[in-house]
């Protein structure tokens, strides 16, 4: 579709300035280069204060590279039309608390030249996507945590961008709706869209991420494939059923015979919490209990 | 969320419109609901009191007095507002966007910085239309009545003197119409609304550009008071320190900071409406065009540093 990447960082530096008198400075992103090619899911990961989010901004216009250039589809991050393509979700969002949901995706929807009749079908259609149509004609002071990062990727969407930038848009989501972001994600994807995400929950994007990017102290320390990044290639895991004392005695009878292998566990598989939290209330969040008088 | 949406056909790659009045619009009406829906509108109701409380009080003064009170009562309030729409709607909005970050969901939209700018101003601007609309009819309803009230009072009076003929009191009853319409509802007193308009307008354009490099809400309103002050009292602190003869070199300087901070004398033909004398169409068109050299200069001024601000 288009012969330019979706995301091109190139040498990304940026540099703080604190406004004291010992002049003082923080290097938030160092030399950081990456190429998301267009359909790919990226998650950047890193510790707390490593520079994700400061490179987001730099991909959006919103700040100034110190040095080094980004660019989305080939346009320059630093012009204003480079944000025709693109949808952001920043981290923590607040939006017009006075604003009712729909009046939301509205304002939002207009902004960026949609309007009359498809503006109202945009705008019903994602609703019902992020599955806040009950809670349409609230307004956002009453939302949760929850409502309100929905109704903030909704935002993000709205105008049909072909990148879509997600800072944390699972922060603060309780294990269901964050799953549900999560499909969400996917549906993206399923629609050729191009996403880079950050997030602390590496499970999570363990599960989307086709390629990811490990942040720390502003260098990109590890970029690749997920998959490539992931695999132990000298390691085996073996996983059984309903196996007897007998079996398992034989297995390690068999191992034990074979000098070039070795044995590094054997035991339960462990559910995972969020697993385990998920069966426990059957994955629903609790925004979607209407009001009662 | 269901995964089964399904791939609706993306449109052609949209033209992207350099400077789009219905951005700015829509920017517009956002200000102006966040400001209805803050209740902006209940300060109406002081007004109403105050207007209505005016048109009461001291029945004891000349009738003429009564009018003028009036007047002086409203006019001051209509500007009071307009002043505390201008600072407060703009101080409240622009730096309270950039502290809960929801300037970044505007700026991530293609909205050049300079029509989000344009659109804060023009929503408070219209807030403040629109208020003063409202208080100018209520003001309007309540001194006619009165004016017709007094009129009708002071007539049946006359009725109730001897006059030796009937034309001497036809006179007699004339001029007091004619005197107290002048003192009542009149053409003129739109002149001074006008002019309250004007300045809450130079206002909104000062404190937009103070919110652009303040960093919080109240810092926001006090320097815009300051320099409201500043500019009240400026045309006075030139005159007695530059004298009438300064060179050019004074001269300049104290118009560079007239320019910054606006010298609202120009703007204070108020008291004159209330006295009834009339104010020339070329004071109001002078008026009007100070106005928008203000705001043009002090819009510039705000973009320039808008533009370049780190969020
Ligand atoms: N406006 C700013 N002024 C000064 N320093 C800043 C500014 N913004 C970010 N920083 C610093 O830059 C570094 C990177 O911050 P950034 O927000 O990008 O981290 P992050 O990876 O998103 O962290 P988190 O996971 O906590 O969201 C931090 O040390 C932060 O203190
Ligand atoms: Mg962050």
């Amino acid at each position: 579709m288009s012969e330019f990447p979706a995301v091109s960082i190139k040498h990304l530096t940026r540099v703080f300035r604190l406004p004291t008198l010992r002049r003082q400075s923080i290097t938030a992103v160092d030399d950081v280069s990456f190429d998301i090619a267009p359909g790919q899911i990226y998650g950047l990961i890193g510790p707390n204060g490593s520079g994700k989010s400061t490179t987001m901004k730099v991909l959006l216009g919103l700040l100034r590279a110190t040095q080094g250039t980004c660019a989305i589809f080939g346009r320059d991050s630093a012009r204003v039309d480079s944000r025709e393509d693109v949808g952001f979700l920043p981290e923590n969002p607040y939006f017009y608390r006075h604003l009712t949901g729909r009046e939301t995706l509205a304002f939002y929807g207009k902004l960026c030249g949609i309007r009359g009749a498809a503006l109202k079908e945009r705008t019903a259609e994602l609703l019902a996507l992020v599955e806040l149509e009950q809670a349409a004609d609230r307004r956002l002071s009453g939302y949760s945590k929850g409502m309100l990062q929905r109704i903030g990727l909704a935002q993000a969407i709205i105008h049909r961008p072909r990148l879509v930038v997600l800072d944390e848009p699972t922060a603060g989501v309780d294990p269901g709706g964050s799953r549900k972001i999560r499909d969400l994600i996917l549906t993206l994807r399923g629609q050729g869209i191009t996403v880079i995400l950050s997030s602390h929950l590496l499970e999570q994007v363990q599960e989307v991420c086709d390629r990811v990017g490990i942040i720390y102290k502003g260098k990109l320390v590890r970029e690749g494939l997920l998959s490539d990044l992931m695999s132990i290639e000298d390691q085996t895991e073996i996983l059984l059923r309903n196996a007897t004392p007998e079996v398992l005695a034989a297995v390690r009878a068999l191992i034990a015979g074979q000098s070039a292998t070795e044995l590094l566990h054997l035991g339960n598989p462990r559910t995972t919490l969020e697993r385990l939290f998920l069966d426990v209330t059957g994955g629903s969040s609790a925004d979607s209990r209407e009001y009662v008088k | 969320m269901t995964p089964s949406s399904p791939d609706i056909p993306r449109p052609a790659a949209r033209r992207h419109i350099r400077f789009s009045l219905s951005r700015i619009l829509t920017l517009a009406g956002g200000t102006f609901t966040q400001l209805v829906r803050m209740k902006v509108f209940y300060f109406m109701a002081i007004f109403a009191v105050a207007v209505i409380a005016a048109s009461f009080a001291f029945a004891d003064l000349q009738t003429d007095g009564q009018l003028k009170l009036l007047k002086d009562v409203s006019l001051a309030s209509m500007s009071l507002f307009s002043m505390l729409f201008a600072i407060a709607g703009t101080a409240l909005l622009i730096p309270r966007d950039i502290e809960d970050r929801t300037l970044y969901t505007i700026l991530c939209k293609p909205v050049p910085r300079l029509e989000y700018l344009l659109g804060k101003l023009l929503g408070v601007v219209f807030l403040i239309f629109i208020s003063l609309i409202l208080m100018d009819v209520l003001f309007s309803v309540v001194l006619y009545l009165k004016e017709q009230a007094i009129i009708s009072e002071q007539v049946a009076a006359l009725q109730n003197r001897k006059f030796a003929t009937r034309e001497m009191l036809e006179a007699n009853i004339a001029s007091v119409q004619e005197s107290m319409m002048g003192q009542g509802l009149t053409w003129n007193l739109q002149n001074g609304v006008l002019a309250i308009f004007f300045k809450a307008i130079v206002l909104t354009g000062v404190t937009l550009l103070v919110s652009t490099f303040a960093s919080s809400t109240i810092f926001t309103i006090m320097a815009s008071l300051a320099i409201m002050v500043i500019g009240q009292a400026q045309s006075l602190a030139r005159d007695t320190l530059l004298g009438q003869d300064a060179s050019i070199v004074p001269r300049a300087i104290g118009g560079a900071v007239s320019l910054l901070f606006p010298d609202f004398k120009g703007f204070d033909i108020v008291d004159a409406v209330v006295t009834g004398s009339a104010v020339p169409a070329l004071v109001m068109g002078k008026m009007a065009g100070l106005t928008l050299v203000y705001l043009v200069v002090h819009l510039m001024a705000a973009y320039v540093i808008f533009s370049d601000k780190e969020l």
